[in-house]
Order: structure tokens, then C-alpha cells, then sequence
């Protein structure tokens, strides 16, 4: 089977025309929200606390705040570029032309990657001004980026496709992502969590993802990084099986 | 010969058990321009968004030039253009980005695509209103942006789901010559309306469909015999007998 790449094409860039559309909410709110989060940490809070592995506070909490954005943008992007289209029906002008739904999905997660790129690029010059910026690794760096992209960018096409309204395209954010965030060790080292409560973190997906964005940039590491890889190239490989089931069917498409 | 379109018991039902459509079969020769009529909620737009894609089928076959439209979508969907009934745009998109949009899906190179988009807006008198958001132009505008977003990439079929439907006199003549000029050149036509001056006037084939099945079918030419096409329509449909009487000026 040919690729329409033209086809492909289009999807990108009519997205990223909508995407430009609306730069405050896509850009600029998550790099003003990075902005205070490096200044509290760096200036207010950072200063009172020891350093963590060798590092100073700002370092490390740089990559947790760092991978936050990435998934945010990520899941954003995906619901609200699915549920746009479904809402003001003009998915039914891809569902009419010879688009595959492995060219639907991909067009898609490229948007995906081009926000949480330009999110993080922005994040790592604000700290960069701020002289927090170190990166070992800039393969392993990308590597993270576009993999948990990739996660958050189909696990959001699915919530996009099976939202009725915009109250269910947040219900993901409100209840999983922010909360597991927030226990995946953004702030903290697993070490610091009381005992029982260390086993939630080994089972928290969020997890690896900061445990491999933070190895990369600083070099540290509470779990192997490999382990971490392997994961999550698992779950990317199983939601891309899932959502290309959910287009091969129409759920959420197709009348 | 091939039929431009093939429908065989086709059959449609939505998820809460409505019966849309109930073992439809037609034909559309290739050349034709067929009227495909019927009262609201016939399934005459649920027959098309089973031909275009925008629907799944429940059973029976869709052929589009003896391509299956399901097993074969992507080959299928080349040959078809259609103007839904409903404005299905981006509506802070411009007409240029619209049509531009649909002809980048369909795979055609930004060179043609661009002499075919001023070529579109020319025919259809968008050229003043290519920047315009979408939801800033008037019903017709609006109308005129949905059928040269239909014709970008020059369809073998073309269906016109009530294409002048809130268009002013003028727009609908000139769209009726185009019509008629694209059909002469080839392009095969399907037009759902409830005008049925216009079909008398743009149709050589005609299909009724009522609760889901084609209920008459045949050459225009039948339907206009005895008190003409709408007492057939009325008759075919099961409209009161008072109703068929008035339609055939009784």
C-alpha cells in the first residue's frame, strides 16, 4: 500500500495552522507556568534544601517539570485536535478521502511531537537563563521526548475519540495524569517517600518517564533506565495497536 | 458496463437500534445524472455517508466503479466528491484553506492544487471572499465554499446532498449550468433534493426511497407520464391520498 504522503502532509500542517491559531494557550502558558515553577524551586525553595545526588534542587526538579509539560502538551494537543474535528464534524473530510488511518494517526502524533518539542525547547531556554540547563545526553533526551509524546499523544486521540463533551476530554488530566505526576517523582526521590508507600512509585508509569528524562539531562538514575525504555516502548506499541483498532472500527469516527 | 455506483442491499442500522436504511439496492450508471429523492429521513443521507465513508455499514456492498467502498476505501474515495447537507468545515478556516485542505488530502501536488483552487473560487465568485473566516460568509457563500471543496480534485462521481438548499435564485441557475456542464463532460451525478423542479430539469434517472428501501426507480421520462413527478413522488412515498391529489392539481 502506497503512502499518501501529500495526504499526510496536509493533516500536519492544517493542524499546525489551528495550533498557531491559539500560540497562548499552546505555547506560552505552559513555558509561563515552567517559568514559575524554575523560580520558585530555584530562588525561594532550592536554596533551603541539600543537594540530591550531587545536584543543586533546580536541577533536579528541571526534568520532572520538564516531562509534566511534555505530557500535558502532548495530551492536549491529541484531545483537542480528535475532538475539535468531531465536534465541528469536519472529520468527515479526512473520513471522505483516501486517507489510511495509519496516515490519520501519524499526521496527528506529528503534531503531537512538533508542541511538546517547541514546550521543551522553550523550558530548557528559560533555564537555561537561569544557568540550570545540563543535558548528558541529547539522544536519550530526544529518545524521551518522543516516546512519552508518542503515549500521551495516542492515549489523548483515544480520549478525544470517546469524549461527548468537553467536560470528559479533562476527566484523564484531573483524576490520572496530574495525580500520578505529581507521586512519579517530580519533587522528590523515591527514597524520600515513607516505605509503603515506595511501591506505588515503582508501579507509576511516571516514574521511568522522569526517572529516564532525568538521567539523560543530569545523570541520575533510582531505577534502570533500560528498564524504563522497555516499558514504554511497550505501551506505545499497545496504544498505537488500540487506537488503530478504535479508527479501523470508526468508534467515535464513523456514523 | 461498470456502474458508477452500486448499491446491494444495503442496510444501516444506528446503535440504539434505528433502522436507517433496510436492504437498499440501485444502480447508477456511469454518465448519468440521477435524482435520488425522498422525505426527511428516508435515508437518502445515510445511503450517502455509507457510499462516502462517513457511516458504517451494517450489510450489503457498495460498489463506486466496481471498487467495494469498504475493502477497497482509499481507491474508492479517489473517484467520489461530495457535498454533504450539513456545513462540515472548520468554520475559522478560509475558503482558500478549506478547498486547499481537501485537495492536499486527496494527494494532489501544491502546483495543481493551487491553479485548481483559483480556478474554483473563480467559477463559484469566491475570489473576494478567499480570506474570509468560513463562519463570516453568507448561507450561499458558505454553500459555494462546500461545492468547490467537493469538485477540487475533478470526482468520476459527484453527490449533491440538497446542494441549493438556502441559495439565493441566481447562485442556484449558475449552479445548475455548471452542473449540467460537468455532467455532459462525464462526471457522473447524484443530486438528493426536495426541489423537484430541478430535477426535472438536471436528472435522467430517478430513484424514491421511503423508510430505508427504493420505493420507484427508473428514467425520468416514467415518472412524468400521468399527473407527473410529484404525484409520483407523493404516491411512492405513501403520502394521504389528498396530499397526491393536490400534487397532481386535482
Amino acid at each position: 500500500m502506497t503512502v499518501n504522503w501529500i495526504g499526510l502532509w496536509t493533516i500536519i500542517r492544517r493542524e499546525l495552522s489551528r495550533l498557531f491559531r491559539v500560540p497562548i494557550q499552546a505555547f506560552i502558558a505552559p513555558w509561563v507556568s515552567a517559568l514559575l515553577f524554575i523560580f520558585i524551586f530555584g530562588f525561594v525553595v532550592g536554596p533551603r534544601i541539600s543537594s540530591i545526588g550531587g545536584h543543586r534542587y533546580l536541577e533536579f526538579v528541571l526534568p520532572g517539570i520538564l516531562m509534566m509539560n511534555i505530557v500535558n502538551a502532548a495530551f492536549l494537543q491529541a484531545t483537542s485536535q480528535i475532538y475539535f474535528q468531531r465536534f465541528m464534524r469536519y472529520v468527515e473530510e479526512s473520513l471522505v478521502a483516501p486517507l489510511s488511518y495509519a496516515e490519520m494517526i501519524t499526521g496527528t502524533l506529528a503534531t503531537v511531537v512538533f508542541r511538546t518539542i517547541s514546550t521543551a525547547v522553550g523550558i530548557l531556554v528559560i533555564a537555561a537563563i537561569f544557568g540550570a540547563v545540563e543535558l548528558q545526553s541529547f539522544g536519550e533526551f530526544l529518545f524521551w521526548v518522543i516516546v512519552v509524546s508518542g503515549i500521551f499523544g495516542l492515549l489523548g486521540i483515544a480520549v478525544g475519540l470517546w469524549a461527548k463533551n468537553f467536560e470528559q476530554l479533562t476527566v484523564l488530566n484531573i483524576f490520572f495524569i496530574t495525580p500520578l505526576s505529581f507521586v512519579g517523582g517530580v519533587f522528590n526521590t523515591v527514597s524520600m517517600l515513607p516505605p509503603w508507600l515506595r511501591w506505588l512509585a515503582w508501579g507509576n508509569p511516571f516514574f521511568y518517564f522522569i526517572n529516564g528524562i532525568r538521567h539523560s539531562m543530569i545523570g541520575f538514575e533510582e531505577a534502570p533506565e533500560m528498564l524504563g525504555a522497555g516499558l514504554s516502548l511497550a505501551m506505545f506499541a499497545l496504544l498505537a495497536v488500540g487506537v488503530w483498532r478504535l479508527f479501523s472500527v470508526g468508534y467515535g469516527l464513523r456514523e | 458496463m461498470t456502474p458508477a455506483l452500486n448499491i446491494q442491499n444495503l442496510r444501516k442500522v444506528y446503535r440504539g437500534g434505528t433502522v436507517a436504511v433496510d436492504g437498499l439496492s440501485m444502480r447508477v450508471e456511469e454518465g448519468d445524472f440521477f435524482g435520488f429523492l425522498g422525505p426527511n429521513g428516508a435515508g437518502k443521507s445515510t445511503t450517502i455517508h455509507c457510499v462516502t465513508g462517513i457511516a458504517t455499514v451494517t450489510s450489503g456492498t457498495v460498489e463506486v466503479f466496481g471498487l467495494d467502498a469498504v475493502k477497497n476505501y482509499r481507491e474508492a474515495r479517489r473517484l467520489v466528491g461530495l457535498s454533504p447537507q450539513e456545513f462540515n468545515v472548520d468554520v475559522f478556516a478560509t475558503p482558500v484553506q478549506i478547498v486547499d485542505w481537501m485537495g492536499g488530502y486527496f494527494g494532489i501536488p501544491a502546483a495543481e492544487r493551487k491553479r485548481r483552487i483559483e480556478e474554483l473560487l473563480e467559477r463559484f465568485d469566491l475570489v473576494e471572499h478567499r480570506k474570509k473566516p468560513f463562519r463570516e460568509l453568507s448561507g450561499g457563500l458558505k454553500r459555494r465554499v462546500i461545492l468547490a471543496r467537493a469538485l477540487i480534485h475533478k470526482p468520476k462521481l459527484l453527490i449533491l446532498d440538497e446542494p441549493t438548499a438556502g441559495v439565493d435564485v441566481e447562485l442556484r441557475i449558475d449552479l445548475w449550468r455548471y452542473l449540467g456542464e460537468m455532467n455532459r463532460d462525464g462526471t457522473t451525478i447524484l443530486l438528493t433534493t426536495h426541489y423537484l423542479e430541478e430535477v426535472e430539469r438536471l436528472c435522467r434517472t430517478v430513484a424514491i426511497v421511503s423508510r430505508g428501501k427504493i420505493v420507484r426507480n427508473g428514467p425520468l421520462d416514467e415518472f412524468l407520464t400521468g399527473d407527473g413527478l410529484e404525484a409520483a413522488y407523493l404516491g411512492a412515498t405513501g403520502a394521504r391520498p389528498d396530499r397526491i391529489a393536490a400534487g397532481a392539481g386535482k
